[in-house]
This record gives structure tokens, C-alpha cells and sequence, in this order.
């Protein structure tokens, strides 16, 4: 209790660190902040300097930055400029889709990704083993985006199976039946998805596969062979939990993916996530817009890592003591 | 004199709608409802005038549910008391040279029922200036006041006489609902039940918006012009241009109302679409600053001579970049004219041709020669070594390396700067370049004109008019074209006085290319507004598909 506690603490002071040093890095970022409200319009000084004043932007830096902490502290993520509505609203709004998509690529990378990655270890010299490791390394090795569209020209455009982006087909009658939307739901969900999963499953299925190759030579498994134990015990009681500790890290360091890290994926196939606000806020300079997902994505970084350092834990007993 | 629809005008207009109904029957003689699905940059977030951030998206959903009291007639003119077409506002008269009575048409009902009245402008006129709601107040700076004069007629006095009242007050002016907002503080207005769910009297009315993903309107079947050929309208939110060309391709949106030039041969291969080409109001150019880019109190070293802003554009193929940039179907103007505005060139924009020789001897003439054989032209040991900025688009990036390759030739070195949009926003408005590649959406009206290239504009900080240029000459045309009878001649000689002048290079005068799903009929996008008449847009008997049903 007392080390989750003070690891309690150190993620709480760290996440203030970085949420101050983004309020500052945002705010000293070059372009006119009113842009995205003013648009190409003429504007006055007198009616900049009161749009300035009212969006505050026409504060020096430390009082920006206080006057957002000060506001962070009571709940308040602020208004976005460029919808005139409250971003924790619109955080709220896209935080589904983005975690939908994101939680199924974690569950696949880290389900998939891991049995298949153990399996390559326990068969290092087989044919499928090669062309699987080298499958996964291509698609890591190619960025998300032109991966999804190939896939998008592939199954979308050429064989028209799939829609080529969206979160639902917005056409569907109101009446449709719970299978008509499930299926829909999971044609517009198929291309994100397996984008997500071809461009990231590489990492898990290789670092367990690492991992277990180094447990396979490892005594205890020479003796269980020898003791004539059954090769799915093997794999699954001497080889896959002591090959588990550097996947749990993994694990802690890739949850913020939930929320931030599909910002071309989203783009591509228009799903209404947070990776693509992103995308949308930064290009526009939308600051308060910017702020508040980069809140997020620190409050998920660090809530990452102390669920990594908990699992831990929880795989490693010597851990327990420290 | 009230300038009132005509009977047999209305019986036209009653016998297209008619026609339209009938066409949109089917076989078996019901009405086929029909879908639109339009992919939109932006969330239409809030879509009710005056209210918030008026953008595109904002704008377009508001088209569908809000009336203007009157809409531009085909050829776009904006000068003149007939310069509208009727629609919220059945008629108009003409009281003196700053007072025109609007009189509104009695068979316009807000979606709940309520009739529309004179109040109803009045208390929306009250929202407009309100800088405090509306931070556009430039766009209304010329309305004095809006009053009741009956219960129906409108009373509007205007700052000053000139030739686009009419067009200022009817066609910019959407009444909101005061039985429906009257009681609300007017700052609390825009986060209300209202914003989120707003009340027209437009063709359309509001069904749902998903945030982020889509705004679905339905026709209104009590809309008082006929019920809308087409039953629902879905705004698809599709930020990404990829996205957006993917959906199109699918064939899962129905329209794109700017088919980016690149991809226009594999849209035209698509056999279930046509592709329509229509004015636009864009302009593209390079604008040769005034002042210098370090010191905006000190002249242009390069760009106060008039030989060398005419030399400059005449280094430039200018035809030749704009086929290559924008596609079929682009014009290039002398001067700052959109296609929105053939109609004082008596429809066509012609431009004079490169002339590279005649460019040399121009910048030879004020002197600029390469005396140390470096490539660059020079004066007093000064080399012509200019600062471009341009925005990190595709098009203008374009532009601009182009421009760079022929300015060499000329001997003229262009240090080009790509910024992201803010970035190049901020630069551009504070004058911090020698050469800048930007653009303009022109309004419909030339008045425009006076916000971008006058001497007034110049000496107001953060115009539009970011280059600073200023002709004295130019601004008695443009101040006799103004104060005039709309006389196409007096805005000719306008752009006639810019062209001679050179303030800029203008570049393009793209047309807008929009691609239509085959299945629509009587389909029009128009320039000013896109959306303006979806309601007369309806499907081709027998070509309706699993969404129109």
C-alpha cells in the first residue's frame, strides 16, 4: 500500500511536470492562435484585441499558463476555439471511437501478437515461423498510412467488401434490426483495425518471441523436455510467464496508444477519434483544443506506467519486496 | 415602386416545382424521398447565424434551415435594387437613397408553426450587433437599423447610399425565431437547447447531429415554396481529403463540391458521377508587398517601382501554371477577379501572355542588372534577392516553386518559406514578406474590393489589404463604381486601373469542379453559396438507390 501510495505521488507530480511544460511549449508555438476564428476575414484591432482578450490569448506567458492550471485544477479544460463548446465535451465525444479502436488493436497485438510470437519461439526453425516474422516486420516496417491505403484500395475501392472509412454507414435506417447495425459497425471497424494491428503487432509477437527463445534454453525448460512434460505445458507453465515481465512493460508504455496513437489511421478512414482532433486542433491552432488532449494523453501515459508497475508486480514476486 | 414577383413568374416557378414533384414520383407513383450526403471539411457545430463562428460548415447547414430574404439571381450581379430574386422577403421598395422596406412573405412559417414577422427581423438585427454574439460586425458595418414598419414589413436604414443595399441587407440578413429566443440572455443563446437543436424556416429542418461524424436535416413538407425534392440531407464530417475522395469513389457521399485537380480523372471515370464546372469565386496570386518585409514603416526596396511588379508578372506563364496547378477550366485574370465576376468582363477573363524579353527590359530600365555575373540581378549593390512566403499547400507550393524557376530565369533569386497555416496567416497579416503566394474567396459583391486593394485599407492595420498598396486613382474608380448606378463599365475600369498597376501577379481564377452522383436531376450548385437551392435538387425516376428509399 505504501509503495503504490508514493508511486501514486511520483505519477501525480510527473503528469503536473509535463502538463505545465505543455501549457508552455503550446502556447510559445509560432502562429496567430485567433486564425482559427477569424479565418481570412478583416479584422479591426480593436474587435483582435477583444476576441484576444475574451479566448485569452493576449496574455503574457505565465499568466496563460497559471490561469489554465488554475482552471485544470477546478475541472475546466476551457472552450475550443474553433467549435465554441467546451473541450471535455468534445474529449468526451471522441474518446469512444478511439478507444474502441485502440482497446481492440491492444487485445489482438497483445492476445495474437503474444501466442503467435511464443509459438514462432517453440518452432525457431520452421518455414512458418520465417514467413510470419518476416510478414510482421513488413508491416511494421511500413507506415500506417500507406498500409491503410492499400487496404482501403484493395477491399474498399477494388472488391468494394468493406466501406472505406466512417465509424457507421449514416444511412441506415433508424428501425434497422441489432444484426444489421452490428454488422455495419463491424464492416466500418475491419480496415482501422487491421491497419492498427498489421502496423503494430510486430513489436509484441517479436518481443515475446525474444523473450521466449531466451526462457526455451533456460534449465528449468530443458529439464520439464526431459521430464517428458507435454509441449503445451511447456509453452504455456515454463516458458510464456517468466518471457511475460518485459511484455507487461510493453503493455504499461502502449495503453496512451488507446488514446493518441492512431492520429493517421484515424485520419485515413475518418473515424471520429481523438487522434484525428488532434490532427485537426494542432493544425489549427486551436489551444485549448491542443491542451486538453495533450491533458489526456499524460493522464493515460502515466496511469500506463503505474498499471505496467503494478502487473509487475504482480508477474514478478521479487518485485514485491522492493 | 414594389419590386413583386411577377404572376407569370410565379406561375413558372409553381410549374418547375410541380414538375419537380411529378418527376420525383415513382413508377408506381409514390415519391421517391431521396438522400443527399455531402462530405463537409469541418463539424457543423453550430449551424444558427450569428451565433458562433460562422465557417463553411457552420454557413452551409445554416443555408438549409435559415432563409435569406432574397438570393442571387443566375449571373450573380450584386449591384442594383433587382439584383435579388425573391425568397423569405416576397417584395421590396425603395423609400429614399438609405431606407429600403422589406416585405416579408407571409406564407414563410418557422418549423414549429409560428409564423415569420417583421419582429422576428428586429430582434435578430439586435442579435447581429451585438459584437459580443457576433464578432463579425465588419460584414454588417453598413445597416443602421432594422425596425418593424407593419407586421410583416421591415424597415432597414442604411449608414450610406450605395449601389448594393439590397444585396447587403437580403441576402446576408437570416432571421432567427424571437418567440423562441426573446427570453434567453442573448450571451446564453448559443449554448442553449436552441443551438443544439435550432428551429428554421428554411426547406430543411434539424433531425440530429452526431458530433464529429454528421448533421442529418429533413425536408420540411410544410416549406412554403413546395416540399424539398429530396427528403434528407446528411453533412458527412470527413476532415481528410483522402477520406473524402475514398468515400466518394465508394460512392458512399453523393456530392464534392471541389474535387481536388489531381484526382478529377479518376472521378471522371466513375460512371455513376458527372462532373459540373461551375464560376468560383477563388483567386490566386502573388502580391508584391508595398513595405518592406523587416520594417513595415519603410517602402520596398524592389516593389514601389511599377516596372518591376509588371516585369515580375510577365516572367510568368502564368496559363501554363494555372492548367498545370488547378485543371481544365481555370481562367487568369489581370486583375483580382474571380469567375464570380465574368459579369463585368462581359463573361470571359482574358490576361495578357508572358513576355520575357519585354520583363528584362523592364527591370532594365529601373536599373536592375547582373553587373558580377552571378546569375542575380543587382542595383547599387543591392542583389534582387526577394523573401516569398507561402502556406504549405499543395496548390501554393505549387504556385510558388514554379514562379521561383521562371523569377531565375528573369535573374530574380526567391527565397521561398513554406509555413503551416496559422504560421503563414500570422506572417501574411503582418506584412513580413517581399512576395506572398495567397488566395482569396471573393464575395459576390466587387465591393470586396474596397477591403483588399484600397488606400483606406492600407492604412488600416490588420486589412486585408496586408501588402499595403495603395493608388489613389484606383480608389476614385473604385469610389465613383461604388457611388454609381452599377454600371458595369465604372467596375470594368476598376479592374482595368488594377491591371495596369500590377499590385499583384494574379494567377488563377479556378472554377469550382464539383461531381454530382448521376441519379439527380435538376441539380444546381451555385457559386456564392453552394447549398443554396439543394431543395430543388431531386432523383431521376427509376434511378433511386438502397439509401433514397
Amino acid at each position: 500500500m505504501r509503495w503504490l501510495l508514493r508511486r501514486g505521488a511520483d505519477a501525480f507530480l510527473t503528469a503536473l511536470v509535463a502538463v505545465v511544460l505543455l501549457a508552455v511549449v503550446v502556447h510559445l508555438l509560432p502562429g496567430d492562435p485567433l486564425a482559427v476564428i477569424i479565418g481570412d476575414r478583416e479584422t479591426d484591432p480593436a474587435t483582435r484585441a477583444a476576441l484576444a482578450a475574451s479566448w485569452g490569448t493576449d496574455r503574457p506567458l505565465y499568466s496563460a499558463v497559471g490561469h489554465y492550471l488554475a482552471a485544470l485544477v477546478r475541472g475546466d479544460f476551457g472552450v475550443a476555439m474553433s467549435e465554441n463548446r467546451p473541450v471535455a465535451t468534445i474529449l468526451l465525444e471522441r474518446l469512444w471511437p478511439t478507444m474502441l479502436l485502440g482497446g481492440l488493436t491492444l487485445l489482438i497485438d497483445f492476445t495474437c501478437g503474444l501466442a503467435l510470437g511464443l509459438w514462432s519461439a517453440l518452432h525457431p526453425e520452421s518455414w512458418r515461423a520465417r514467413v510470419l516474422g518476416g510478414l510482421t516486420v513488413v508491416g511494421y516496417a511500413l507506415p500506417s498510412f500507406v498500409l491503410g491505403m492499400v487496404l482501403v484500395w484493395l477491399f474498399a475501392l477494388e472488391f468494394r467488401w468493406l466501406p472505406p472509412a466512417g465509424l457507421l454507414d449514416q444511412t441506415l435506417p433508424l428501425d434497422a434490426s441489432l444484426w444489421v447495425r452490428m454488422a455495419d459497425r463491424l464492416t466500418h471497424l475491419a480496415l482501422p483495425l487491421a491497419t492498427m494491428v498489421l502496423a503494430t503487432i510486430a513489436v509484441p509477437f517479436r518481443q515475446q518471441r525474444a523473450a521466449a527463445l531466451a526462457t526455451a534454453t533456460q534449465p528449468w525448460v530443458l529439464a520439464a523436455r526431459a521430464r517428458g512434460v507435454a509441449p503445451a505445458a511447456i509453452a504455456w507453465r515454463h516458458c510464456w510467464r517468466p518471457a511475460l515481465t518485459p511484455i507487461v512493460t510493453l503493455l504499461g508504455l502502449w495503453l496512451p496508444m488507446l488514446v493518441g496513437g492512431a492520429v493517421f489511421v484515424e485520419m485515413l478512414f475518418d473515424w471520429p477519434g481523438i487522434g484525428s482532433l488532434i490532427a485537426q486542433a494542432t493544425a489549427s491552432r486551436d489551444i485549448p483544443l491542443v491542451l486538453g488532449a495533450g491533458v489526456l494523453l499524460i493522464v493515460m501515459v502515466q496511469a500506463g506506467s503505474l498499471l505496467a508497475d503494478l502487473l509487475y508486480r504482480l508477474v514478478d514476486p521479487t518485485q514485491r519486496d522492493r | 415602386m414594389w419590386q413583386a414577383v411577377s404572376r407569370s413568374g410565379a406561375r413558372l416557378l409553381m410549374l418547375a416545382l410541380a414538375s419537380g414533384v411529378a418527376a420525383s414520383l415513382g413508377a408506381q407513383g409514390t415519391r421517391v424521398p431521396g438522400t443527399v450526403v455531402i462530405g463537409t471539411v469541418g463539424d457543423p457545430s453550430l449551424p444558427v447565424p450569428y451565433l458562433g463562428t460562422m465557417n463553411t460548415q457552420n454557413a452551409d447547414v445554416g443555408d438549409q434551415l435559415f432563409l435569406r430574404l432574397g438570393v442571387l439571381k443566375p449571373g450573380f450581379r450584386t449591384t442594383g435594387d433587382d439584383a435579388l430574386a425573391p425568397m423569405l422577403a416576397r417584395s421590396w421598395k425603395r423609400v429614399d437613397s438609405l431606407t429600403l422596406l422589406f416585405e416579408l412573405d407571409p406564407r414563410v412559417r418557422w418549423h414549429d408553426g409560428a409564423p415569420v414577422t417583421a419582429h422576428d427581423a428586429a430582434f435578430t438585427w439586435s442579435i447581429a450587433h451585438n459584437p459580443k454574439i457576433n464578432e463579425n460586425q465588419a460584414a454588417i458595418e453598413s445597416i443602421a437599423s432594422v425596425e418593424e414598419a407593419g407586421p410583416r414589413t421591415v424597415r432597414v436604414r442604411f449608414r450610406r447610399a450605395f449601389q448594393e443595399q439590397v444585396y447587403r441587407f437580403a441576402f446576408d440578413f437570416q432571421p432567427l425565431p424571437s418567440h423562441l429566443l426573446e427570453k434567453m440572455a442573448p450571451e446564453a443563446i448559443a449554448a442553449s437547447e436552441f443551438a443544439a437543436h435550432p428551429v428554421g424556416n428554411g426547406p430543411f429542418r434539424w433531425s440530429r447531429r452526431i458530433p464529429g461524424q454528421l448533421v442529418e436535416l429533413l425536408a420540411d413538407s410544410a416549406f412554403f415554396a413546395g416540399r424539398p425534392g429530396i427528403a434528407r440531407v446528411i453533412f458527412r464530417v470527413v476532415p481528410d481529403a483522402s477520406a473524402r475522395l475514398n468515400l466518394l469513389l465508394s460512392g458512399e457521399l453523393d456530392v464534392m463540391d471541389n474535387v481536388p485537380p489531381a484526382n478529377l480523372p479518376q472521378v471522371t471515370a466513375l460512371p455513376s458521377f458527372r462532373i459540373a464546372r461551375l464560376p468560383g469565386n477563388a483567386i490566386a496570386y502573388a502580391v508584391f508587398n508595398q513595405r518592406s518585409a523587416s520594417d513595415s514603416g519603410t517602402p520596398n526596396r524592389f516593389f514601389t517601382d511599377l516596372r518591376v511588379r509588371e516585369a515580375l508578372t510577365l516572367a510568368l506563364d502564368r496559363r501554363t501554371m494555372a492548367g498545370l496547378v488547378y485543371g481544365p477550366g481555370t481562367a487568369v485574370p489581370d486583375a483580382a477577379q474571380s469567375l464570380l465576376w465574368s459579369w463585368i468582363t462581359g463573361g470571359t477573363i482574358r490576361s495578357a501572355p508572358p513576355n520575357l524579353a519585354k520583363a528584362r527590359a523592364l527591370l532594365a530600365a529601373a536599373g536592375w542588372r547582373d553587373t558580377d555575373g552571378d546569375g542575380v540581378l543587382d542595383r547599387g549593390g543591392v542583389a534582387f534577392r526577394v523573401s516569398v512566403i507561402y502556406p504549405d499547400s499543395p496548390t501554393r507550393t505549387k504556385l510558388a516553386v514554379q514562379s521561383q524557376a521562371m523569377w531565375k530565369a528573369l535573374g530574380v533569386a526567391a527565397d521561398l518559406h513554406s509555413f503551416p497555416g496559422p504560421q503563414w496567416q500570422e506572417r501574411h497579416f503582418r506584412g513580413e514578406f517581399d512576395i506572398d503566394f495567397a488566395g482569396a474567396n471573393q464575395d459576390a459583391s466587387p465591393l470586396s474590393l474596397i477591403e483588399a486593394w484600397s488606400c483606406a485599407s492600407a492604412r488600416r492595420p490588420g486589412s486585408l489589404n496586408v501588402a499595403r498598396w495603395c493608388d489613389p486613382a484606383f480608389d476614385q474608380l473604385l469610389t465613383k463604381a461604388v457611388a454609381g448606378r452599377g454600371a458595369v463599365a465604372d467596375w470594368r475600369a476598376v479592374l482595368d486601373r488594377m491591371t495596369s498597376q500590377h499590385p499583384a501577379a494574379f494567377l488563377a481564377s479556378p472554377a469550382i469542379v464539383a461531381a454530382i452522383h448521376q441519379r439527380y436531376e435538376n441539380a444546381p450548385i451555385l457559386p456564392a453559396r453552394q447549398w443554396l437551392a439543394l431543395w430543388q435538387w431531386r432523383i431521376r425516376p427509376g434511378a433511386a438507390i438502397a439509401r433514397d428509399r
